[in-house]
């Protein structure tokens, strides 16, 4: 393996770091807010692709405009999903059995939804810029690629100006570090669980339909992408909003470069294995190692 | 979340043990005389007796000791391809096989959960999906017994293809679904069971009194990787063909997770009645109109979870005791709030 090929590797690993960012923030935020593991995370994703697949075929939006435009959708979508479901459940400061379940057949539903409307035939969009590549030096990068990731990093990059900046935000952020002072200073979390729920579910719209550009989709579409995003948040320590950008750099490297060692098949039972080996060796994640360091220092 | 109230038992455990084994035995004994009568689509009874009986080996884990696994197709199909190899390559007889396929998938258990129990609650149930995907995908590309495409099952009677007896798959299953229930009974009524019921409400509370949660979990999870392996190995002896895509499925652990989430959980009829439900369901409503099977189980977990976390034996015993005006006698049903 040259020079270039690594470079190549490591830049196709920095492009699918950030559609897996946007892809697992979501989950992140209902977590760190609700301290609820969203399940039904990939049918929200599986029909974020389908949006962008019906936008662009009916009224012809462009993809990438169509993935835009499924953020306030499917925010409005998971407001009105709390407000009908998840507001019903039992409010804890652990992640509980109900509501894990009731995430987990909401899920089946969506997918049902998902076969009832489109089948089970593989769906893909294709543009002018789906098979397009730049040359950069030695590099080359797939236009489509470069998009989608600016896509993902101008939105994790709004999310995390939001977090920082907004009295929105830092009660996102009160709330994921102590709910009991949170409810002291006035933050309503009833409120709160509401938006950032639709947040999450905004999140997991635009990464669905983002990924819609990349990959060909059916209604079981989110399901591999849902794990990744459970060893994403996992390796990111669950709760940490910079976590989840180093956990989907680091699958998405082991994942990329794996590829040159490990027969592409099993592939995929790599980056689980990962999520069980992070979950046993490093529960708090790839961001608490590093702020241990610091504490240390 | 607070601890279960438990229900207030006016019969001592002797008599609440005795009395489901005598319904066992009297169920048990209707479905084993059935071959011999006009009634019963045997096909029909003996796949649902294979989700009964996983539905009951996962209420030992999920039930009682609160443990929610998103993987036990991993064991019905370690069960399934151990009996599958063992009559084909080795020529073992076809119940041997059985009880090896239960042998393998209690030692498979015991490999996913020395790990995976040091987690708790959610975390438990996160890597058990990942270790059921990644099961799934490595078997896929097994070549040693035939990978993605399968693997076909050949029982040899005397040098020539053994014939197809449906009524002895039956039986065979009948046998490990009685199993099954007397395990069920036995836990439901014992220290052990006890035990994990401690261990599901509070874990920590639980080690205070002297329970080893991780050995008792180990063994729970063993108990019911043994019934549904052996469940599976009756599958793959029937079926003469397994693949990875079939028998490893994901939708085969969610299946097997439904069925006494929707019956009631941590009751030994709970599993049982879902089940059945679930088995004749899946029969009769996939046949004719298969796009709605997934949102139909979606809809009643969610309702299960909003409306009766007891399941179809808390919606029962509710109408009982407003029929009868009386307190609820009975198990434990686990309240709204069970923590994870």
């Amino acid at each position: 393996m040259g020079v270039i090929d690594v470079l190549n590797l490591l830049v196709a690993s920095l492009l699918l770091a950030g559609i897996y960012t946007t892809m697992s923030i979501g989950m992140t935020i209902i977590y760190g807010v609700m301290k609820i593991i969203n399940l039904a995370h990939a049918g929200f994703m599986m029909l974020g692709a389908y949006f962008v697949y019906e936008v662009f075929n009916r009224l012809g939006v462009h993809p990438i405009l169509g993935a835009l435009l499924a953020f306030p959708v499917f925010f409005l979508l998971g407001m009105a999903v709390h407000w009908l479901l998840v507001r019903w459940l039992p409010v804890s400061d652990q992640p509980t059995l109900p509501s894990l379940l009731l995430l987990f057949g909401l899920w089946l539903v969506l997918q049902n939804v998902g076969y009832a409307a489109w089948g089970n035939l593989d769906r893909s969009i294709y543009t002018d810029m789906t098979l397009a590549t730049v040359r950069l030096g030695p590099l080359t990068l797939s236009v489509v690629q470069l998009v989608v990731f600016t896509v993902a990093v101008i939105s994790v990059v709004l999310l995390q100006f939001m977090l920082t900046r907004t009295w929105f935000g830092r009660a996102v952020r009160a709330l994921t570090q102590n709910p009991f002072a949170g409810q002291l200073v006035g933050i309503d979390t009833a409120r709160m669980s509401r938006l950032s729920f639709g947040l999450g579910i905004a999140f997991a719209g635009l990464a669905g339909a983002l990924l819609a550009s990349l990959y060909s989709f059916d209604p079981d579409f989110g399901r591999p992408f849902l794990l990744r995003s459970f060893v994403i948040i996992v390796l990111g320590g669950l709760e940490s909003f910079t976590g989840v950008a180093l956990g989907a750099l680091i699958l998405a490297l082991v994942e990329t470069f794996s590829v040159q060692f490990v027969p592409a098949g099993y592939q995929m039972a790599i980056s689980f294995s990962l999520l069980v080996v992070a979950l046993l060796v490093l529960p708090g994640g790839v961001a608490s190692l590093i702020e241990r360091r610091g504490r240390t220092t | 979340m607070t601890a279960a109230p438990t229900g207030t038992r006016t019969h001592p455990p002797r008599v609440t043990a005795a009395r489901d084994l005598a319904a066992a035995a009297v169920l048990v004994a209707v479905l084993a005389v059935l071959p011999w009568t006009e009634w019963g689509n045997l096909r029909l009874l003996f796949t649902t007796l294979i989700w009964t009986t996983c539905s009951i080996a996962w209420n030992l884990v999920g039930g009682y000791a609160g443990q929610v696994s998103f993987g036990f197709a991993v064991f019905y199909g370690i069960g399934a391809y151990t009996a599958a190899v063992l009559i084909t390559e080795a020529h073992v007889n076809p119940y041997l096989a059985f009880a090896g396929a239960a042998l393998a998938a209690a030692a498979a258990s015991l490999l996913v959960g020395i790990p995976t129990f040091r987690l708790r609650g959610p975390y438990f149930a996160i890597a058990t999906i990942g270790i059921n995907e990644a099961v799934r995908v490595v078997m896929n590309n097994m070549e040693a017994v035939g990978a993605a495409s399968g693997y076909r099952v050949n029982e040899m009677v005397g040098g020539q293809r053994a014939p197809f007896v449906m009524a002895e798959h039956y039986l065979s299953m009948v046998v490990i679904f009685a199993v099954a229930l007397l395990v069920s009974i036995l836990v439901a009524r014992s220290r052990f069971g006890l035990a994990l019921t401690a261990i599901r409400d509070d874990e920590d509370a639980a080690a205070d009194i002297g329970i080893n949660a991780f050995q008792h979990k180990l063994a729970a999870h063993a108990l019911a990787a043994a019934l549904v392996g052996a469940a599976g190995g009756a599958y793959a002896r029937y079926a003469a063909f397994i693949d990875p895509g079939g028998v490893f499925n994901f939708n085969n652990s969610v299946s097997i997770l439904l069925m006494p989430v929707i019956g009631g959980l941590a009751t030994v009829w709970g599993p049982i009645i879902g089940g059945a439900v679930y088995g004749i369901v899946q029969e009769e409503l996939v046949a004719r109109f298969s796009q709605i099977h997934l949102g139909l189980y979606g809809t009643l977990l969610i309702l299960a979870i909003l409306f009766e976390p007891g399941g179809v034996v808390g919606l029962m015993r509710r109408v009982w005791r407003a029929l009868t005006g009386r307190r609820v006698q009975g198990g434990p049903v686990p309240a709204r709030g069970v923590k994870a």
